[in-house]
């Protein structure tokens, strides 16, 4: 195994030079890119894990027992996929000369799925609570 | 207030167990996402050592939709990898200088993997909106974090692999490499988060896939496409964005094709007069949205016939549009001598609108949307 892990190591250690190589010697706007490569994991982990960890906990001691699983389940689904919507809910990229690009109901869509989330979630409840 | 530190997380859920059946998902959908990058990257450059498959005429709408099937499916598995690992952030440094060095070494690759694996799902993500919020090229910088990404993925698999093996090769409830406070119960089984973390990749695609695979159009609420447009196919770029006037298409228009000093012109009547072929061709585009569509036109290798062309030559491809990276493309002698690849006139039997490329545009196929050139003025065979 020790073989194994020194190959993958060097291997990841030469192509992730050459990935920095290309970003320095390719690219332009280098600060543009660090302050992009760097926001990700501030946001991530200065905002997006605090967030996650402040609503979990008060949500959850709110929540009936009977609903904290089900509830817990809809907020992995429908927050992840709310933030893969957030460029095409703010519509963002839409130009006025092509009405082909982004050209669905999004907040209509969302609220599709964020009603059956919700509405699997109580569904998901009740039915737990009645078992009981 | 002290700062928070790895034992005061103490959910059995943020256990090796989870993070390395998350992260063999997760490992999965970024190799697909690198290899079906690379193809693409290698489609769109200039020279082909290995010329790229003319056939099949799918196969480039097949890796896109892929591309950016496994980037979307990637979302969740991520935000929950990273969610089940969060308490290591506050790990102290050991003692010692040779363990404070590999502390540092591993948390830099940890830093550089997680930087770039935020930085290729959400630029890959926006590009698809077609949103640049940045001053950077996509293209180069996605390609070069790509390597990033995969590279310090390697690395980072080097130094978990015997972590990883005990988890995947023990029970999913096992604790054995389980932080000591880990042991309070959470609302859901670790089976449960899984599978929570499974539907939500699978639900994360469903929104998007319709704009590359036609049967889900209906349940893609999130595809950046209905797949609806001019003549039932979406438009990229418009005529008015590329600045197409009436003028340059109008009865002046003529498709130049210039082999040396040999020179022919051939006005719109002129093309419509020789043999129509018509080819049922998808267009692609890097954004990952697809659709198949029916084109009648004359065949690349018959105009090239009327200058003496040789075969096998690369053809220097010119648009109408005054500006633009896409104003002037190549088409490599294999695509150029291709029997389905067209000089198109009209798509679905109808003459092409203004935004589908009037009066005239390139397909190909198994080549990206970006390359299929609209508004064509000139094809030149290179020496």
């Amino acid at each position: 195994m020790t073989a194994t892990r020194w190959g993958l190591g060097v291997a990841g250690a030469a192509l992730a030079a050459y990935g920095a190589w290309l970003a320095i010697s390719r690219g332009h706007d280098h600060l543009d890119l660090a302050v992009w490569l760097a926001g990700g994991v501030l946001l991530h982990d200065g905002v997006l894990a605090l967030v996650v960890l402040v609503l979990g906990a008060a949500v959850l001691r709110l929540l009936p027992q009977a609903a904290k699983a089900p509830a817990a389940v809809g907020f992995v689904v429908l927050g992840s996929v709310t933030l893969l919507a957030v460029p095409v809910l703010g519509r963002f990229g839409a130009r006025a000369d092509n009405p082909t690009l982004l050209d669905r109901g999004y907040w209509a869509g969302w609220l599709v799925v964020a009603g059956l989330t919700v509405g699997a979630v109580v569904a998901a409840s009740l039915v737990r609570s009645r078992r009981r | 207030m002290r700062p928070p530190s790895p034992e005061d997380f103490r959910s059995r859920l943020r256990s090796p167990a989870v993070t390395a059946r998350v992260g063999l998902w997760l490992g999965i959908c970024f190799g697909i996402a690198f290899v079906t990058g690379l193809v693409s990257h290698y489609a769109q450059n200039v020279d082909h050592p290995v010329p790229f498959p003319a056939w099949p005429a799918w196969g480039y709408r097949v890796t896109q939709g892929l591309h950016v099937i496994t980037g979307t499916a990637a979302v969740p598995l991520l935000l929950v990898k990273l969610w089940s690992v969060y308490p290591l952030l506050f790990r102290r440094p050991e003692r010692g200088l040779r363990q404070l060095v590999l502390d540092a070494l591993e948390r830099g690759s940890i830093a550089v993997l997680v930087a770039s694996a935020l930085f290729q799902l959400t630029t890959g993500l926006l590009n698809s909106a077609q949103w640049y919020p940045w001053a950077f090229s996509f293209r180069a910088s996605h390609y070069a974090v790509a390597w990033l990404a995969i590279g310090s993925l390697l690395v980072h698999i080097a130094v978990k692999l015997p972590i990883i093996r005990r988890a995947l090769t023990s029970d999913v409830e096992s604790t054995v490499d389980d932080r000591p406070t880990a042991t309070e119960p959470g609302v859901l089984s670790r089976r449960g988060l899984l599978r929570t973390t499974f539907l939500a990749s699978g639900v994360a695609v469903l929104a998007v896939a319709g704009g590359t695979v036609p049967f889900l159009r209906r349940v893609s609420v999130f595809a950046v496409r209905s797949g609806e447009g001019p003549q039932g196919v979406p438009v990229n770029k418009s005529a008015a964005a590329a600045h197409i006037t009436d003028e340059l298409v109008g009865p002046a228009y003529r498709l130049e094709i210039v082999h040396g000093d040999r020179n022919v012109s051939l006005t719109r009547e002129d093309l419509q007069a020789m043999e129509q072929r018509t080819e049922s061709l998808p267009i692609a585009c890097v954004e990952g949205w697809s659709a198949g569509a029916e084109w009648t036109g004359v065949r690349v290798r018959d105009l090239l016939d009327l200058v003496d062309a040789p075969s096998g030559r690369d053809v220097d491809v010119y648009s109408l549009q005054p500006s633009g990276p896409y104003r002037h493309t190549v088409l490599q002698g294999n695509f150029a001598d291709h029997d389905r690849t067209l000089v198109a006139l009209a798509l679905h039997g109808e003459p092409l609108s203004r935004d589908h490329g009037e009066p005239a545009r390139l397909i190909a196929p198994d080549r990206p949307g970006v390359l299929q050139t609209k508004w064509l003025a000139r094809l030149e065979v290179s020496p």
